[in-house]
């Protein structure tokens, strides 16, 4: 484990430094407080200090105080050695941000008890902060395909749609249904069905920018965000994509299947649409008109123009009049 | 060894403690000893000017310095004696730190020659 000694006693460093490389520490020595902290603002700093009180440049509270305004790196356990043995002393230590503190001249025993110490709490931490993003992971991901969920992707898609608004760009949105996915539950059960599902989740991710954001929108209907895509290319896109999920079978424990997918794609400079409930209905519709229309293709939503509704109407007025 | 007042030879170092303190690494000792071979002095020779100048503040942080190396040393009476010095200083104690001075430098005298003598009996 990395460990920083900083103390400007040459000699007090030197023991420090030869006590811990002895009990397996990665040490680095420094000679005064600036270079204490930074050190201990590097990316992969180390999280374990032992700080002396008085030193040039910087003392050690006041690099504990400078350490515990970086509230967004992870916890650095500091350790302030002082000859200063007053209650008050260690107060201000301690208020400074330091967890703990040692009387110089240190004892070997207790030094390495107190850094045992130290690194528990680290470990504590480190486990909290894996549970906490494990946690944060599964609110916002499906559980089984690991793509965004639906609540993170309708968010995705309102922010995405704010932003293109006001930036006046545009964005690409392609709802994807899976085609005959029922059969293949039907027929070779669940878990076969989320064989795929995973599958066509990976295949989607796959064909996509590392900017686009793809979610599972419903059981098998997916939602891919493109960012910054003209109209132009929405529908060759979409094809690519299609293409993609329908080139080779999906391998399952029963064996390879083959799967297609029907999608419905709006492009977001084609519309006056603000609201993602308006833009999903619009693609939602493209996306049954693909399947009405044979499935495994791609059909774009249009707006219809005023001029030609009212056309049609004038149209179906003539055809009713004898 | 340092002497005492009345001339007596005294041991200043808590060998022991610090045999410990380097867990019996003689390569250690040699080279902690050689560190403050070449800073001791520059330390006793800041301490004296800024008491002969009165500065308070570089009394304070030399005699802490001093403080510090001598108790990693396990030189404990000298040890006590900066602490003194820093203690004044930073109380800003002016009258007495010749005297404390003094005597300081009465429980340093000889400890380089005791500790140089004891890297070199301990030697494996």
């Amino acid at each position: 484990m990395k460990i920083l000694i900083a103390d400007d006693d040459a000699m007090s460093r030197r023991l420090l430094e030869k006590t811990l490389e002895r009990e397996g520490y990665e040490v680095t020595a420094v000679g005064n407080g600036l270079l204490a902290l930074q050190e201990l603002s590097l990316p992969d700093g180390p999280r374990l200090a032992l700080l002396d009180w008085m030193m040039p440049e910087m003392d050690g509270a006041g690099v504990c105080m400078e350490v515990r305004k970086q509230v967004e790196r992870p916890h650095v356990h500091l350790i302030l050695l002082t000859s200063r043995g007053s209650k008050q002393d260690v107060v201000a230590g301690l208020e400074a941000g330091a967890a703990d503190y040692l009387t110089k001249p240190w004892d070997p025993a207790e030094l390495m008890a107190r850094l045992r110490v130290g690194q528990r709490i680290l470990q504590l931490e480190d486990r909290l902060v894996e549970a906490r993003e494990t946690m944060r992971f599964r609110a916002t991901h499906d559980a089984l395909t690991s793509l965004f969920n639906r609540g993170v992707t309708m968010d995705l898609l309102a922010r995405e749609l704010t932003r293109t608004h006001r930036e006046n760009g545009s964005t690409v949105v392609i709802l994807g249904d899976l085609d005959h996915f029922k059969q293949i539950n039907d027929r070779y059960g669940h878990l076969v069905g989320d064989e795929v599902l995973q599958e066509i989740a990976r295949r989607l991710l796959g064909s996509v920018r590392s900017y686009d954001f793809v979610g599972r929108y419903g059981g098998e209907e997916f939602l891919v965000i493109l960012n910054n895509c003209q109209s132009t290319h929405a529908v060759e896109r979409a094809e690519e994509i299609r293409k993609k999920i329908a080139s080779h079978p999906v391998q399952t424990k029963c064996g390879p299947l083959s799967m297609t997918m029907s999608f419905g794609v709006l492009a977001t400079q084609d519309w006056d649409l603000e609201l993602a409930e308006q833009v999903l209905a619009e693609a939602d519709a493209a996306l049954y008109q693909a399947k009405m229309e044979g499935r495994n293709r791609v059909k774009l939503a249009k707006p219809v123009a005023v001029d030609d509704v009212l056309q049609k109407l004038v149209r179906q007025a003539g055809e009713r009049e004898p | 060894m340092t002497e005492q007042h009345d001339g007596a030879p005294q041991v200043a170092v808590n060998l022991n403690e610090l045999l410990v303190r380097v867990d019996n690494d003689h390569d250690l000792l040699c080279e902690l000893i050689g560190i403050f071979k070449e800073e001791f002095p520059r330390l006793q020779q800041e301490l004296r000017q800024a008491v002969a100048r009165e500065d308070v503040k570089k009394v304070e942080t030399t005699g802490h310095a001093l403080k510090g190396m001598l108790l990693g040393l396990s030189v404990t009476r000298a040890a006590a004696s900066a602490a003194r010095l820093e203690q004044m200083a930073r109380e800003g104690t002016i009258a007495g730190l010749t005297d404390a001075l003094i005597l300081f430098d009465a429980e340093v005298k000889g400890l380089l020659a005791e500790l140089v003598g004891y890297a070199t009996e301990i030697e494996p």
